[in-house]
């Protein structure tokens, strides 16, 4: 089938989408550097942000050659409403096991996506997604050790992950808000779409935390992230990010 | 970073070998430091010589942990993907050189929870550098320059050491240090060479931090026995006014070459001796900083027990009961 | 006395000079792994320190971060601190070999002397 301009549109989409998504949680997840709850962890946890931001910078490179404006501006000059991640991602850091559980959560919908993407017909994005594998495999590892070891550690901690999940799902499920362009972009198998990828990570998440003796919360989607409607932690996280940026707008930092 | 070769000038020192220890093994002791031969964690050591490593050792390890603080102020606010990216890398590696010093700190017999909880009470110190604060970007952009590279000057000199696991330690540390090194100098040089406005903040942050860097390297050492000691012991390496030399003569013309400024006014380097000259920084400060009364001393430490706090439900639901312990190997 | 930061994680933490003085108590950091690298496949791992974890999977986790977060390794091992064994420095002299170990040197193996004077007897 030929690409038409709707097609290259949701392109478009898909790569805003994912981009936020990792910028937003990269820079929720640094905010634990040097205060994590084991100087190992710290290290560990910080890494992971670090790749996060690092996709995310490979992903808007791919906007760029999209024509779309170059990475640093649309990252760091954009306001709320620009903005197209699921609201999973701006909530605050809150406690350890709020911030394992999203995580987790987040990295096996990453894993998945990238997984299916690697067989994309959009060539720089399958390759892309072929680097980033290793390192968002680690990452799947690192959130299932945690919560596993958390969930069945003592009955303080079991409540805490339960309490964390029972936050952290509806959330979760916003990830797969639809687009306007789904059609679209798996008809020329761009990308299979957030409903195929939704029923992979439930029949992956699902029976792995009900193994860790968890429950799974029966609750909504929270939505509206992915068409500019957000949480009221997204506008004064991005104040914060831009700051220094804002000092003046002519500078090369 | 920053181990500070500071030692307290009123440790009690009574003679350098302790009742009970035998004179025979200190000559051997001392005969393997003086052919270059490291000690190792389960080697006959005199009791001044791991008091005063795991001291030393310790106090570098909290400055690592407590020197991501003044830095990380800047980390969600780090401009431009290269910027953050960076300074994260950064600040997560004083972590991990925390985590290295802890335990080459712990190979000596002290448990990382007491040097934690002597960290927490204030009964051990910590390099006295971070207790300023990094007021806008450019001072983070002065930190990872500067205080890194006066850090440098003494982790080097220190990683020639006689205690084996320190240096081991210490080279890893160096071979990191290098790179924030440059991602100071870089981030400077961009403030430095930019705006009107960048050239304001980088010029203010370096007033702000030109006293705590005299600081650093400790005041002049008084030439006591003790000091002579730790020195044929290779546990000191250099003398605090001879790193603070080397220090000088490495980045005041890398500072002046930028057009930027010292706030001192007698700083030159005396041709002749070779030495540079230069206003005695404010020592009675320096003291009182180190008492508690620096202007971030009390968040530095709030900080740290509430990361500790914070993290005590995640520890202990993953601790196993009747988890046998043994002293790291190296 | 509340205390106010130039962090902007610290101010949202809201804390306070006075609270929060609980202490870690013993094993609060779990017990030690020793961590040993192989930098490519066909070389031997090799010791470069120890991390602190309450068990092998988080030591191995937290060990890939710690050591491994620059260059090149394909695999990682983790022991417990508890289960090395350690020759003691003092018996080192156990490792000297003295001059009466020349049945181990290939170089005391000369043999082309040996052959040359039983050629010569044979051709005599
Ligand atoms: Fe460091
Ligand atoms: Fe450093």
């Amino acid at each position: 089938m030929e690409m038409t301009e709707r097609h290259v549109m949701g392109l478009i989409e898909l790569l805003y989408k994912m981009a936020d998504d990792q910028l937003i949680i990269g820079h929720r997840n640094s905010e634990w550097t040097g205060l994590g709850p084991i100087l190992e962890e710290d290290i560990a946890f910080s890494s992971m942000a670090q790749d996060k931001i690092g996709q995310s910078l490979a992903l808007f490179e791919l906007l760029h050659e999209l024509g779309e404006q170059d990475p640093d501006t649309v990252a760091f000059t954009r306001n709320a409403e620009q903005f197209h991640c699921c609201q999973l991602v701006e909530a605050p850091i809150g406690e350890f096991n709020f911030s394992i559980v999203r995580q987790y959560l987040f990295d096996q919908a990453e894993a998945l996506r990238f997984e299916m993407l690697m067989a994309s017909v959009y060539e720089p994005l399958a390759m892309v997604s072929r680097k980033f594998r290793g390192e968002i495999k680690y990452h799947v590892m690192h959130g299932k050790t945690w919560i596993k070891q958390l969930a069945e550690g003592n009955e303080e901690s079991h409540q805490r992950m339960q309490e964390a999940l029972n936050e952290v799902w509806p959330l979760a499920l916003g990830i797969f808000e639809e687009g306007d362009y789904e059609k679209e972009i798996s008809e020329v198998n761009i990308f299979a779409g957030e409903a195929a990828l939704k029923s992979r990570w439930m029949e992956t998440v699902v029976p792995f935390l009900e193994s860790c003796g968890l429950n799974i919360p029966q609750s909504d989607a929270v939505t509206g992230g992915r068409h500019g409607q957000h949480s009221p932690y997204l506008q004064p996280l991005l104040d914060e990010m831009c700051e220094v940026f804002r000092i003046d707008p002519n500078a090369e930092w | 970073m920053y181990g500070s070769a500071y030692i307290d000038p009123n440790t009690k020192f009574d003679g350098y070998l302790a009742p009970g220890e035998d004179p025979a093994q200190l000559a051997e002791f001392e005969a393997r430091i003086a052919a270059g031969d490291k000690i190792e964690p389960r080697d006959w050591m005199p009791a001044l010589y791991r008091k005063q490593l795991i001291r030393m050792i310790e106090q570098h390890a909290h400055s690592e942990i407590i020197g991501s603080l003044p830095e990380g102020t800047w980390i969600t606010r780090a401009p431009g993907f290269r910027r953050k990216l960076a300074l994260m890398a950064k600040v997560q590696d004083e972590v991990g050189h925390a985590q290295l010093l802890y335990n080459a700190a712990e190979t000596l017999g002290k448990s990382r929870e007491d040097m934690v909880n002597d960290l927490l009470t204030g009964k051990s110190k910590y390099s006295n550098v971070f207790n300023y604060p990094a007021v806008t970007w450019a001072d983070s952009a002065v930190i990872a320059w500067l205080i890194d590279a006066a850090a440098i000057v003494n982790q080097l000199a220190n990683s020639k050491g006689s205690y084996g696991p320190y240096s081991r330690a210490l080279d890893r540390i160096c071979a990191e240090e290098s790179f924030h090194l440059k991602y100071g100098h870089d981030n400077v040089v961009f403030l430095a060479t930019g705006t009107p406005k960048q050239r304001q903040m980088v010029q203010e942050a370096l007033n702000r931090w030109w006293e705590p860097i005299m600081h650093f390297f400790g005041p002049p050492d008084s030439a006591s026995q003790h000091t002579e000691v730790l020195m044929r012991w290779k546990v000191k390496m250099d003398t605090n006014d001879n790193m603070r030399q080397t220090f000088l003569n490495m980045y005041v013309p890398k500072i002046w070459d930028l057009g930027l400024s010292v706030p001192d006014t007698e700083l030159r380097k005396n041709e002749e001796t070779g030495k540079w000259e230069y206003t005695e920084p404010n020592w009675e400060t320096f003291k009182q900083v180190i008492n508690g009364n620096g202007p971030c001393n009390a968040e530095r430490l709030a900080v740290r027990r509430m990361a500790e706090e914070k993290g005590r439900w995640v520890r202990r639901a993953i601790l196993k009961e009747n988890t046998e312990y043994a002293t790291p190997l190296s | 006395m509340k205390i106010n930061s130039l962090d902007p994680r610290i101010e949202r933490a809201q804390l306070d000079s006075e609270s929060q003085q609980g202490m870690n108590t013993p094993m609060d950091q779990f017990q030690t792994y020793e961590v040993f690298e192989q930098k490519k496949r066909g070389t031997h791992h090799i010791h470069v320190g120890s991390v602190h974890a309450p068990n092998a999977e988080l030591a191995a986790v937290f060990a890939k971060e710690q050591y491994s977060r620059r260059g090149q390794c394909v695999n990682i091992w983790v022991a417990p601190t508890t289960s090395i064994y350690a020759t003691a420095y003092e018996d080192a002299d156990i490792f000297e070999t003295t001059p009466s170990k020349y049945h181990r040197d290939p170089e005391s193996y000369k043999v082309m002397d040996r052959i040359q004077a039983y050629k010569q007897k044979q051709n005599a």
